[in-house]
């Protein structure tokens, strides 16, 4: 048997970097899973991002995602080191796995998965707290982004509009999002922090129609315009000619045209 | 004698308001605007008739001309997908706003205004559209005055005010044709001492900064002045807002950023 | 292994002169590339016999790579593919008659062809263009001032621009130029001295006169399409 260990915080605090660099260090099969968490009063939760395992599997290839596992069949192998991620909001009201919350630990149990060790951000020593923020009322949502690409001038000034509060009091956002080139950058802004990581991902899509993996963006804050948020999206990504020209521009080698 | 030269007012009221009381209490009168009147702002047709109503000399800007010919002059310019739909909105929200009469005063406007020593332009001698940035190539920027015949070449549009003198300069070449034969004139020749100076912007400003900026140049001694000067940028804000404009506009305002952002290209000419 | 490249411009429709000119390059050894720079029409023969040429060369030639030229923009804007603009620069110059000279020059089965060419190559540190990178009208000669010319190889960042409008043939090579700049605006005041080591234009003729290129030893040969093989070739260093 295996180890498996639940690592919850709230938004922005680390938890997959942290979960990436454990992964590194670990010598035998690594797994993963991230529940969706749950809403408090005032403590909005995003609902069904995939961005975290995305951003995981990208970086390690052979990472075994067990929500893609068949439910019933989800066993821990001897060497293997399962990481389960949880967004949440409040510290925990007891240490170690007792203070689990008791509607993760409902899911937990439909998922045939017991955690034998529980560490959360700002009550565990061991994880880093630089980014660890106590939220009071935070608005969420996800968007999801599969099959379009950017204008990657257009990005600039969004993000550089979205994390500067132009549409609300910004406190997190991440995203995947694919550019033109084929590339997938992982954006990532947490209110704690100077600036934003950018990230290109390892994986590049061929130059020929619209991307399939993944791709969405994850905003919370407070007083959040989604609809102008939305429709400033909008106006940032390509259409099917424009990307076509694009790709097109982008496979002719030898020769660089002017204008 | 003192004259002020004004530029890139972007249908800002209170900021024009603000910046020709500054102008007054200097006891300037001779004022030329180098364009772009209209444009994002929430109020194109009182700036351009109290720009009338003044009697203040003015050159076009790349606004002023597409909001007469129709868009076409130069959508290649915007930096991105975003800025130019943005800039179409505005566009077209100050065509429908526009009254006829201020329309025609528009079209009327020359492209360049030529005073002594002196030229001035919205962008470029060659181009309304054309940014002539405080660090592009020296070389690029000294052929911009000395092609245009001027000693000191006044112009707008980057909406950052700067003063660019360009001195002791000198090139060496050579040159044949296919009949010399292999003989090679070397030729030198020392370069003419030049200045570029550019407006800034009342109406939309990028230095850092949310005042509105303008120069007052001294015909007598050359020297050049780059004022600052605080408005009621809330009052235009406000306009924004009321107007329909895109509430974007306002938030870029008050934060020290362009109503849209803008080019970095320097040697930017549209080739349509 | 040597590379030159071989630039031709103003054929205006001679296919005979491009047959010369093939024959010509036919004999130079080496790895070679063609580059036509535009005014493969003109309004004074038919010029769909050199098109079709250009477009399906046949085996022995050199395949060309093509950009258009100051008459192809004439064309194009003429037959509706510059959006509202027309042949204007051509109606003031020529006349009407030159237009409907032009329009009948070419066979409008060409014309996407023509629309699909590019303003310019930029390839190593060298830009290949009609006119300048300011204007496919731009005519650049010996007399063109040097500040012009640094301008022109200025906005295309490359340090040798080839050049056909003109239709001469020249070399023109700064050896070095320097400006001092100071700039002051509301973060302070900046003094720089900008200097430019060497830069070249050349102009590589138009119709018989071509211009051979040497890659590797940057050197330029200034050739009259026929002469190649009998009287040698007047060359720079």
């Amino acid at each position: 048997m295996g180890q498996a260990w639940l690592i919850s915080g709230s938004p922005g605090c680390g938890k997959t970097h942290w979960i990436l660099n454990t992964f590194k260090n670990h010598k035998g099969s690594c797994a993963y899973i991230r529940l969706n968490g749950h809403s408090d009063i005032d403590l909005e939760q995003v609902k069904f991002s995939k961005i975290d395992s995305a951003f995981l599997k990208d970086h390690l290839p052979h990472l075994i995602d067990v929500s893609n596992s068949n439910k019933s069949s989800i066993s821990i192998r001897e060497n293997t080191l399962l990481l389960i991620e949880l967004p949440q909001f409040k510290l925990p009201s007891q240490n170690g796995v007792s203070g689990i919350d008791p509607r993760v630990l409902h899911e937990l149990e439909i998922l045939k998965l017991q955690p034998n060790r529980y560490l959360h951000f700002g009550r565990d020593i061991e994880l880093p707290t630089k980014d660890t923020l106590d939220f009071k009322k935070i608005e969420s949502s996800n968007l999801n982004l599969q099959g379009c690409v950017w204008d990657p001038p257009s990005l600039n000034t969004f993000w550089f509009e979205l994390v500067n509060g132009a549409y609300g009091d910004v406190y997190r956002a991440k995203a995947l999002m694919n550019l033109p080139d084929g590339r997938c950058m992982f954006f990532n802004w947490i209110v704690s922090q100077q600036g934003s990581q950018y990230l290109p991902l390892n994986g590049v899509a061929p130059l020929t129609g619209r991307p399939e993996r993944h791709s969405e963006i994850v905003i919370q804050g407070k007083n959040l315009d989604f609809a102008l948020i939305q429709s400033t999206i909008n106006h940032c990504l390509l259409d099917d000619s424009v990307l076509a020209y694009h790709q097109a521009s982008l496979k002719s080698s030898e020769l660089q045209p002017i204008g | 004698m003192n004259q002020a030269v004004i530029s890139c007012l972007h249908a800002n009221l209170p900021a024009l308001e603000a910046v020709l009381n500054d102008i007054e209490y200097l006891g300037i009168q001779n004022i030329t605007c180098l364009g772009d009147l209209v444009g994002y702002g929430p109020q194109p047709n009182e700036v351009v008739e109290l720009i009338r109503e003044k009697g203040i000399q003015t050159c076009q800007g790349c606004w002023d001309e597409d909001i007469i010919d129709g868009l076409d002059a130069c959508d290649c310019s915007y930096p991105s997908q975003l800025a130019e739909k943005r800039g179409h909105f505005a566009h077209q929200w100050t065509t429908d706003k526009l009254t006829n009469e201020n329309k025609e005063f528009l079209a009327s406007l020359p492209t360049s205004i030529r005073k002594d020593k002196c030229l001035f332009v919205h962008g470029s001698p060659n181009s309304q559209h054309e940014y002539l940035l405080p660090d592009m190539d020296a070389f690029a920027a000294l052929e911009r005055v000395e092609m245009s015949g001027a000693e000191t070449l006044f112009c707008g549009h980057t909406h950052q005010p700067y003063i660019r003198e360009l001195t002791n300069g000198s090139i060496s070449f050579r040159i044949q044709n296919a009949s010399s034969k292999g003989i090679q004139e070397q030729q030198g020749m020392d370069l003419p001492m030049r200045r570029i100076v550019n407006a800034g912007s009342v109406g939309e400003p990028r230095h850092g900064g949310i005042k509105a900026t303008y120069v007052v140049y001294n015909d007598n001694t050359c020297e050049v002045e780059i004022r600052e000067v605080s408005y009621d940028i809330e009052r235009t804000c406000k306009s924004i807002i009321e107007s329909g404009l895109p509430p974007i506009f306002a938030w870029r305002l008050i934060n020290g950023f362009e109503f849209a952002e803008q080019a970095e290209d320097a040697s930017h000419v549209c080739e349509r | 292994m040597i590379e030159r490249w071989a630039l031709v411009s103003g054929l205006k429709g001679d296919l005979e002169t491009y047959e010369l000119i093939q024959r010509d390059l036919r004999k130079i050894p080496g790895d070679k590339t063609l580059f036509v720079l535009g005014d493969m029409i003109g309004p004074d023969r038919n010029c769909n016999r050199l098109l079709n040429r250009l477009i399906n060369p046949i085996s022995s030639d050199l395949k060309p790579q093509c950009i258009y030229g100051w008459w192809e923009e004439q064309l194009l804007a003429e037959s509706g593919y510059r959006g509202n603009q027309k042949a204007e620069a051509l109606r003031i110059n020529g006349g009407e008659q030159v237009v409907n000279s032009l329009l009948s020059a070419v066979d409008k089965a060409y014309l996407s062809w023509l629309a699909s060419l590019e303003f310019g190559f930029v390839e190593l540190d060298c830009g290949l263009i009609h006119g300048s990178s300011r204007d496919v009208g731009d005519e650049l000669s010996m007399t063109t001032p040097p500040l012009t010319f640094l301008d022109r190889l200025t906005r295309l960042n490359v340090n040798r621009l080839f050049t056909a409008r003109s239709t001469h043939q020249f070399y023109w090579e700064l050896t070095e130029a320097i400006v001092e700049s100071d700039v002051m605006d509301l973060s302070g005041n900046r003094k720089q001295q900008q200097k430019i080591p060497k830069k070249i234009v050349i102009g590589i003729g138009a119709g018989k006169n071509y211009t051979l290129y040497d890659v590797g030893s940057d050197n330029t040969q200034f050739l009259q399409a026929g002469y190649q093989s009998k009287k040698g070739v007047k060359g720079f260093a």
